[in-house]
């Protein structure tokens, strides 16, 4: 399968990171958004954050040695830490040598959240609320099932569990392109046949603001090439974050690229709107905190209660009614039965073999345990059972007890005496590997190979071995 | 010469003479399989054999199709509607298997855990969610001790989140309607069939066999009584009258509506019987079954004016613990004696509630256990609980045949010496007539779960007893007779919770770790090579699990330990115990030996460390060990691994702060052995108790003289195993146990060349631990009889 089994377990999640890595243009056009600025400073860390204030009303730079001496000795690193964050989302510059350093403020950045913060600037830069009464209101209940209901379309779709309708075109796309699913040889975007890769049986098992993330961060990739401006994306991306839920918005003030992108967030349970072409959208909860920083999102009530007991005898119970909670613990645990509130199974090793043969790793599944653990599970320390926990680890490394080392293979030694002498000098050099004396085998290292090989050739007017190259 | 031929003549020979010598060793005949199996096929009844998938309740059409309905199959159990309050009820009822899944964090999962136990058989019981299995033998059990069908459906359907299925509705119908409607009684010494339905009787009546065996005294067929209460019944050692409060308040918060309503009509309600002849008694019993109407027995005792009363009585100080109350409320429940079983945790006082009952029925009392080393422990346990006078009690075993004085007193005696169907001595056959010829008020029955069935009937048919008590701590075998025990002694009348005995501190909590022994590779590839027994021999020598095992005795010796080493292997027994210079014990060393080291263990404290075999699996009492190391094990029996863990839970120090009593279970990586130790585990960690993996031990390989350090030493050490004949690795066969007598007294097939059968090996034949019964033999009979004679 063609995924990025080497880079396991890494989703590009926080859209911070993947802010750093625009260019200085992109973000200069970024920030004349009120609510991009606005975003984007939420998203900083504390001291960061701090940081951003101090030098927001100051006109002129301030010397880095001062404002470093605003923070306690002990803090400096992560001074520096914010600061070298803020130096790469290209807010602050730095000004001078080091010696006498000195910062300044983005001036676009620092006029646009002066901007945000005080409510001036461009009118309808936080959404523009519809004027007209929508005859079919809808409530924010509404939303939330709405918002589930799309995303929780794809995320069956992937465990291939879906007796719903398939997720639009674009969704499925950007599944192909995150590398989450492949298309089997013969399909091509539309056909059924797509199968979940390991990377997406990892990704069934992050929480749902990972997984929009990750997801959203895929679409940024690919807006360019569907002819998109990227800074209208982010823009609009941020915006959403900046609405209230259970509000319409006006379509109208949308730039093209944005009308557009409507109609893929609809597909993804961020926004919600009765047709296409409707003069309005509602954001949904998924939207709005998507910016925020808090994980809070579509199943926050389960990830606050929790609902998974684990107990000592390897059962699961998981008080839930989820199709997609039950699929996603399918995917470690057997299931044994079910009630209209409860589900039943247990890990057992077949179970843990077939995730990890799915590629999912021994670590996400104990997270993904903890953090949906019952609240009973959590009075005690450590939440699960660590003989399960360690049984969990023991099966998998039960699978990593043979290594692997690269090395070429010497044979077909005429007489014993060669090999002797190759052996030893292979020896000698501390680069063997293996050897068998009677069959007249050895196998020396990937580094070793050069020199033993030419001390071979040296020899070869005495034999005639064949060197093959294996590992 | 000797060849597997004389081996057998040999054999049988010992056997005709082996009575007088084993005390220990439990018949191990070749029965006829099938003939047993259909002589109790006939003492069951038809709903022993029902089964909850007789009752079908899948309906396909009724499943609600989702995405993951295909994961669970037939077990979406989605169309079964929740109750609008199930958040305050704490079950879930499975339709198909009869499970039940307890939240045992909810308010009420205490009460409901009592009625679940008295209901079904618990299946697992850690820490929130505990699941019970509702079966036949479960419903006779419930029913026994006085619960009514409705009564049961009832109180289910207000603990169930969901309406009580069908199928199990009915599976309890189809159990309870006909169990417990028919109680055989013994009053003043005749047999009553008693029922609270006169109707019943009257179809038993329209039987001709049950007719036939009626004493007709010219009076009412069929007579009216007033029902038995538990009034003025008082079981020593405790504060209240069982069945008064003891039995209610279980199901207090439940059932108060159905109790407060029963009150006014318990003491009108009568009971009808009839009388039967004695000698038919076997033969109305065995109808009964066939007409679907099992009898329950209980034994009026205190009515009971034939058999003489026996003086005894719990000595004021002794005080008996909650749960043994509860226990013996069950048992006594109506004022009468009930027979069945009761399970409590090794080291949980088994012996006390023995005792106790003993002492609440006052009649004489036969008990029957399975060594020479538990009668004498029985004998001096009831000395220590009760104020029974040391004339009264009679022990029966190979060395000692006494009789008690008076008219009333207790036997205690093995298995096997009452069982043994061949010839006896003289001294033994007059005991036998002695025991045989008197009526027992009280059959006591010590480890039950270890005795074959066709002992059982052996037992039961030679002596006649009115009420019988199993006890043990693990009803789990790996063959599947537990189920005949139900119906040949009795239901199972409670079942404790390990975890809550260890949470209320009666027995001592214990951290369970499995090490894994890495197999040094030199073993590792004789492992493969190996084909036969010898490969248990090759784990169990594992040098790294020597090293291991040296570890955790220097560990724990200096915590302050004392330590158990177990081993089946009686090879590696001596093996490690020599080489770890540690006193051991197998079945072959003398009692005088024996009890020196137990006694050094116990009260030297230099002595830390002791190995045992098999032997010291059950009844050996040591409540100074604190710490327990198993290197060897008979394959993957639950039962040994609970019985093990059973020796340190008794542990003296339990009560201390903060502490712990450790199990350790070295294991040779990648042999057989992981795959036994899962199935070991399994009865354990169903109780809660939780298995810790160690795959490394910190410290170890830096330890000072530690054993086969090198390569050498371990090619050497090797070389002694493999030099270890056949015969060491099979493991020590000590009776008692009817899955292991089985099958060793299969035939033994071994190859070998003429020249080294009959002896051209330059191989001494030495007779090692055949059986402990050769070991016991070391002096011929004719001898020992001329000693004893010499003595005398």
């Amino acid at each position: 399968m063609p995924t990025a089994n080497d880079e396991q377990s890494h989703f590009r999640t926080a859209i911070d990171e993947y802010l750093e890595t625009l260019p200085a243009q992109t973000c200069q056009r970024l920030y004349q958004s009120p609510a991009s600025c606005l975003a984007v400073f939420r998203l900083l860390p504390d001291l960061a954050k701090q940081l951003v204030m101090s030098l927001l009303y100051v006109p002129t730079d301030v010397s880095m040695a001062d404002m470093a001496a605003r923070c306690f000795q002990e803090c400096a690193s992560q001074f520096n830490e914010g600061l070298q964050k803020l130096l790469r989302l290209h807010i602050i510059e730095q000004i001078g040598d080091a010696t006498a350093a000195k910062l300044r403020m983005n001036a676009v950045f620092g006029r646009e959240l002066r901007n945000a913060l005080t409510g001036g600037g461009e009118h309808g830069a936080f959404g523009v609320p519809c004027d007209v009464l929508d005859k079919h209101p809808v409530d924010e209940a509404f939303l939330d099932q709405h918002a589930t209901q799309q995303w929780e379309a794809i995320l069956h779709f992937m465990i291939g569990t879906a007796v719903t309708k398939r997720p639009g075109r674009a969704a499925l796309n950007l599944l192909r392109r995150s590398g989450l699913m492949a298309s089997s040889a013969t399909g091509d975007a539309d056909s059924v046949s797509m199968a979940i890769t390991n990377k997406g049986f990892q990704f069934l098992l992050q929480d749902v603001n990972t997984q929009m993330w990750a997801f959203l961060l895929q679409y940024l990739d690919m807006v360019q090439d569907l002819g998109m401006d990227l800074v209208e994306v982010l823009n609009f991306l941020f915006q959403l974050g900046t609405l209230e839920l259970g509000k319409d918005y006006s379509v109208e003030p949308l730039t093209e690229t944005q009308r557009r992108m409507l109609d893929d967030l609809q597909d993804y349970g961020l926004c919600y709107r009765r047709k296409k072409g409707s003069r309005r959208f509602y954001p949904t909860r998924l939207a709005i905190t998507l910016a925020s920083g808090n994980s809070a999102s579509l199943d926050s009530e389960q990830n606050e209660n929790g609902y998974i007991i684990l107990e000592t005898n390897y059962r699961v119970y998981a008080y839930t009614d989820s199709p997609l909670q039950i699929a996603v613990l399918s995917l470690f645990c057997t299931m044994r039965s079910r009630f209209q509130n409860m589900v039943c199974g247990a890990i057992t090793r077949e179970s843990i073999r077939s995730a990890l043969a799915n590629g999912i790793t021994s670590d996400q599944i104990v997270t993904y345990l903890t953090t949906h653990a019952h609240p009973l599970m959590r009075q005690k320390i450590p939440v699960l059972p660590l003989t399960v926990i360690d049984q969990i680890r023991l099966w998998e490394m039960e699978k990593n007890r043979l290594q692997t080392t690269q090395g070429f293979l010497y044979q077909q030694f005429a007489r014993q005496q060669d090999f002797d002498t190759v052996l030893q000098y292979a020896q000698e050099l501390g680069v063997v590997v293996w050897y068998h004396p009677a069959k007249r085998m050895l196998v020396v290292t990937d580094d070793g190979h050069v020199q033993v090989r030419a001390y071979v050739q040296r020899r070869k007017n005495k034999s005639q071995p064949t060197a093959h190259g294996a590992s | 010469m000797h060849t597997p031929c004389s081996e057998a003549n040999v054999n049988r020979k010992r056997r005709s003479r082996a009575e007088e010598a084993s005390d220990e060793v439990i018949v191990d005949e070749i029965v006829d399989q099938v003939n047993v199996d259909a002589n109790i096929t006939a003492l069951l009844p038809r709903g022993a054999t029902l089964d909850i998938s007789d009752f079908p309740s899948f309906d396909a059409s009724r499943v609600r199709a989702d995405a993951v309905s295909r994961l669970f199959d037939r077990q979406d159990y989605t169309y079964l509607p929740l109750k609008a309050d199930h958040a305050s009820r704490p079950i879930w009822i499975n339709p198909e298997t009869g499970h039940f899944i307890l939240e045992a964090f909810s308010p009420i999962a205490e009460q409901a855990q009592d009625f679940l136990t008295a209901i079904a058989e618990p299946v697992s019981r850690p820490s929130h969610l505990h699941e019970y299995r509702l079966t036949p033998y479960s419903l006779y059990a419930a029913v026994s001790v006085g619960l009514e069908t409705n009564d049961i459906i009832d109180v289910l359907n207000r603990l169930s989140k969901v309406p009580v299925p069908e199928s199990v509705a009915k599976l309890i119908q189809e159990c309870t309607l006909s169990y417990g409607k028919v109680k055989l009684v013994l009053k003043q010494n005749r047999y009553y069939v008693e029922s609270q339905h006169p109707s019943i009787l009257q179809r038993l009546l329209k039987d001709s066999v049950i007719r036939g065996a009626r004493v007709l005294d010219g009076g009412e067929a069929i007579v009216p009584s007033r029902a038995p209460t538990a009034d003025g019944l008082r079981i020593p050692g405790t504060a209240r009258k069982p069945g008064s409060e003891g039995e209610t308040d279980m199901f207090n918060a439940i059932i108060e509506l159905d109790k407060d309503d029963d009150v006014g009509e318990d003491e009108g309600e009568s009971v009808h019987s009839f009388e039967i002849v004695a000698s038919q008694v076997e033969n109305v019993r065995k109808r009964c079954n066939q007409l679907d109407l099992p009898m329950l027995e209980e034994y009026d005792f205190r009515n009971d004016t034939f058999n003489p009363d026996l003086e005894i009585d719990l000595k004021p100080i002794t005080v008996i613990r909650p749960y043994q109350e509860k226990s013996l409320s069950k048992m006594f429940g109506n004022g009468r004696a009930r027979s069945g079983i009761i399970v409590l945790p090794c080291g949980a006082g088994k012996t006390l509630v023995g005792i106790t009952a003993a002492c609440t029925v006052k009649k004489s009392t036969l008990v029957l256990c399975t060594s020479s080393v538990s009668v004498m422990q029985w004998k001096q346990q009831f000395l220590m609980w009760s104020n029974i006078k040391e004339s009264r009690i009679a022990v029966f075993t190979a060395d000692q045949k006494e009789r008690f004085a008076g008219d009333a007193g207790i036997v205690i005696s093995t298995y096997s010496m009452v069982a043994n169907t061949r010839q006896r001595s003289y001294e033994s056959a007059k005991m036998m007539e002695f025991i045989k010829s008197r009526e027992w008020g009280f059959l006591l029955l010590d480890e039950v779960h270890v005795v074959p069935a066709q002992m059982f009937r052996q037992v039961i048919s030679t002596v006649a007893t009115h009420a019988k008590l199993g006890l043990t701590a693990t009803l789990v075998r790996e063959d599947e007779k537990i189920d005949d025990l139900n119906f040949l002694i009795g239901p199972k009348l409670y079942e404790a919770n390990w975890m809550d005995l260890a949470h209320q501190g009666h027995i001592a909590t214990v951290q369970c770790a499995e090490v894994w022994c890495e197999m040094s590779p030199e073993f590792y590839s004789e492992y493969l090579r190996e084909r036969s027994r010898k490969r248990a021999l090759l784990y169990a020598m594992n040098p790294r699990k020597v090293q291991a095992c040296q570890y955790l005795i220097k560990y724990h010796e200096e915590r302050g330990d004392k330590i158990i080493v177990f081993s089946d292997n009686v090879y590696a027994l001596r093996e490690y115990a020599l080489l770890l210079k540690k006193p051991y014990i197998y079945g072959g060393t003398g009692q005088t030996e024996r009890m020196n080291i137990l006694h050094q263990f116990q009260h030297n404290p230099a002595l830390n460390t002791m190995f045992l075999s098999k032997v010291g699996d059950t009844s050996i009492d040591l409540p100074e060990a604190t710490c327990l190391i198993q290197i060897s094990s008979h394959y993957g029996s639950r039962r040994q691994e609970a019985q093990r863990l059973g020796r340190i839970l008794r542990a003296k120090r339990r009560n201390d702060e903060g502490f712990n009593a450790f199990f350790y279970s070295l294991v040779s990586k990648d042999t057989q052995e992981m795959f036994y130790s899962t199935k070991r585990q399994q009865f354990l960690i169903d109780q809660g108790y939780a298995f810790k993996v160690i795959t490394h031990l910190e410290g170890m390989d830096q330890m000072e003289d530690l054993v086969y350090r090198d390569k050498a030493s371990r090619l050497d050490y090797l070389h002694t195993v493999l030099m270890a004949s056949e015969k060491d690795a099979i493991l020590e066969d000590v009776g008692g146990d009817a899955e292991d007598t089985l099958s060793s007294a299969a035939a033994r097939r071994t190859t070998g060349s003429l020249q080294s059968l009959s002896g051209g090996d330059n191989m001494a034949f030495l007779e090692m631990e055949r059986s402990s019964r050769a070991r016991k033999d070391t002096q011929h009979p004719l001898f020992k009889k001329y000693k004893k004679r010499h003595d005398a």
